[in-house]
């Protein structure tokens, strides 16, 4: 075994070329060592922790399989069309949701994002103490949010807006002051020369550069939002997620089966919209 | 009028890059700084409008204390000096005379700068300044699409719209090919006669720098020890200067004969 890895190893370690130059290539950890690991772990991944997974040991999983076509089939044998007309109002709800909390999720983030920026703000204490809190407020689901809002405003789409504005934010807020942090700092440095503040420079030299992220950033968020809804609506934060969660709860998988259709088309709908609107920005 | 008196700087890792500087600029000199790379031009100009901070001696430009300067007052200061980089510092995925409009905004409220509204008056000194370089035709190009060239123009012009009294150039051809550089110091030379502004210009290409510059200052090792009219710079003074004989490296025009 050893040998073996040995020879795999050193494979085409030391060339040399034809003037009799020898380049060796340093050993270090590869991905071969990572996939082996990797296929360790997977193997033999109930020995090592078995304890917590008992549950699915692999007769049990097959027998379960079959139980999932079942739904499945249920869904697609008995798709119940006259119900397509009372989920569009849902519909529209979770686009609304989703526009609202992307829109203002973002616009938030911009200016966090400057805050956090380390070539912009150059006083460490700021920034990472910045970044720290953005940090937070990723570390919570956003289910958690939106059961938190729920429990504060009670039920309906102003929360699910709320808990997919502080989603966007979060994401937002990271992508921007990362890709922030790349940018070449020698506009902002020549504006701040003319004599112009901190944020009159940014103003003017950073955001001009950071447009076409930002709104290709906002268009992703509300991709994810669109889909997101779904799920919040489990917990009560309006929009379609409402009537999946009473459908699937009711076993009436025809109903479920065309929200999911009313779904997958809106989401189709997002998707292309944005993939044309961002194609355009480059 | 710039004074250096005594100036020396030393960096937080203690490098000393200038030392006992003493220097007096009048106004409308067009004044060339050369010496090797990491000589200290590059922080003799910076100095000049505190972007970076000098440690020792002190310095006044046009009354100034520059040391003493601070918020508003130093960005008040800097209104009047002009600055071009090597790498033109464009702001990118913009137009033109966005560019150069920018010079304008240490003048204007937030929303104005976050919404690009620019007074006509405004728009007609950025436009005025184009022209003064000759890109007016360019005005609403986006600059990624200008060559290395018109970039430098657009950078000039963007100083010019700071209607400055001095303008610092650290570098301003070093990244240009040779026709290029030559156009962009003619550029310079134009401006410096024609509107009575001081330009201070360090630069590593010496048949450059004596070629436009009507007084030369050779800097070694951060210290001053060539201060005079171009007219005056001999092969014993370069070899000063650069601590060893001129090179290829160091003229931009390989042809032409360097010291008449």
């Amino acid at each position: 075994m050893k040998n073996w890895l040995n020879k795999l190893t050193h494979r085409h370690r030391s060339l040399t070329l034809t003037d009799g130059t020898t380049t060796t290539r340093p050993l270090q950890f590869d991905w071969f060592y990572m996939l082996l690991i990797l296929f360790i772990v997977v193997f033999f991944y109930q020995y090592i922790i078995g304890a917590y997974f008992e549950v699915i040991s692999y007769p049990f999983f097959f027998s379960r399989v079959p139980n999932f076509f079942t739904i499945l089939q249920a869904m697609v044998s008995d798709v119940n069309w006259a119900y397509f007309p009372q989920i569009l109002d849902p519909l529209f709800d979770t686009i609304k949701m989703a526009f609202l909390g992307t829109l203002m999720g973002s616009l938030f983030a911009l200016p966090v994002s400057f805050l956090a920026s380390q070539n912009i703000i150059k006083n460490r204490f700021v920034s990472i103490t910045v970044k720290f809190l953005l940090s937070f407020v990723r570390t919570l689901p956003s289910i958690l949010y939106a059961l938190i809002f729920a429990f504060v405003f009670g039920y309906g789409t102003f929360v699910g807006t709320l808990s997919l504005t502080v989603f966007t934010f979060a994401i937002s807020s990271k992508i921007l002051y990362e890709y922030i942090e790349t940018l070449d700092m020698g506009a902002f440095t020549a504006i701040e020369s003319t004599g112009a503040t901190k944020l009159q420079a940014f103003t003017a030299s950073i955001l001009p550069q950071l447009y076409g992220n930002f709104i290709s950033t906002s268009l992703y968020s509300f991709e994810i939002n669109i889909r997101y809804s779904a799920i919040l609506g489990f917990v009560g934060a309006g929009g379609i997620g409402i009537l999946l969660n009473d459908a699937m709860s009711l076993r009436r998988y025809g109903n479920v089966s065309v929200l999911l259709l009313g779904l997958l088309a809106l989401v189709l709908v997002t998707e292309n919209i944005s993939r044309a609107i961002r194609k355009r920005l480059n | 009028m710039i004074q250096f008196k005594n100036v020396g700087k030393t960096y937080p890792n203690g490098t000393k890059a200038l030392q006992n500087v003493d220097l007096t600029i009048e106004q409308g000199e067009f004044v060339a700084v050369i010496g090797l790379s990491g000589a200290g031009k590059s922080t003799l100009i910076r100095l000049v409008n505190k972007m970076i901070p000098l440690t020792e001696g002190s310095l006044i430009v046009n009354g100034d204390h520059v040391e003493s300067l601070q918020g508003k007052a130093l960005r008040r200061f800097r209104r009047r000096i002009g600055m071009v980089f090597q790498s033109f510092n464009l702001i990118q995925r913009t137009s033109v005379l966005n560019n150069v409009l920018a010079a304008r905004v240490p003048d204007m409220g937030f929303l104005r700068t976050l919404l690009g509204l620019y007074s006509k008056q405004d728009k007609l000194l950025a436009l005025e300044s184009l022209h003064k370089v000759g890109i007016l035709e360019k005005a609403y190009t986006r600059v990624d699409q200008l060559s290395g060239g018109q970039q430098q123009r657009v950078a000039l012009a963007r100083t010019l719209a700071q209607k400055p009294k001095i303008i610092l150039a650290d570098e301003p051809v070093a990244s240009l090919d040779p026709i290029t550089a030559n156009q962009i110091m003619k550029d310079f030379k134009r401006i410096n006669e024609g509107e009575n502004i001081t330009i201070v210009v360090n630069m590593h290409h010496v048949d450059l720098a004596l070629k436009f510059a009507k007084r030369v200052v050779g800097i070694h090792k951060g210290r001053i020890i060539f201060d005079g009219p171009s007219a005056k710079v001999t092969e014993a003074i370069l070899k000063e200067i650069y601590g060893r004989d001129i090179s290829d490296e160091d003229i931009m025009f390989k042809d032409e004969k360097l010291v008449k």
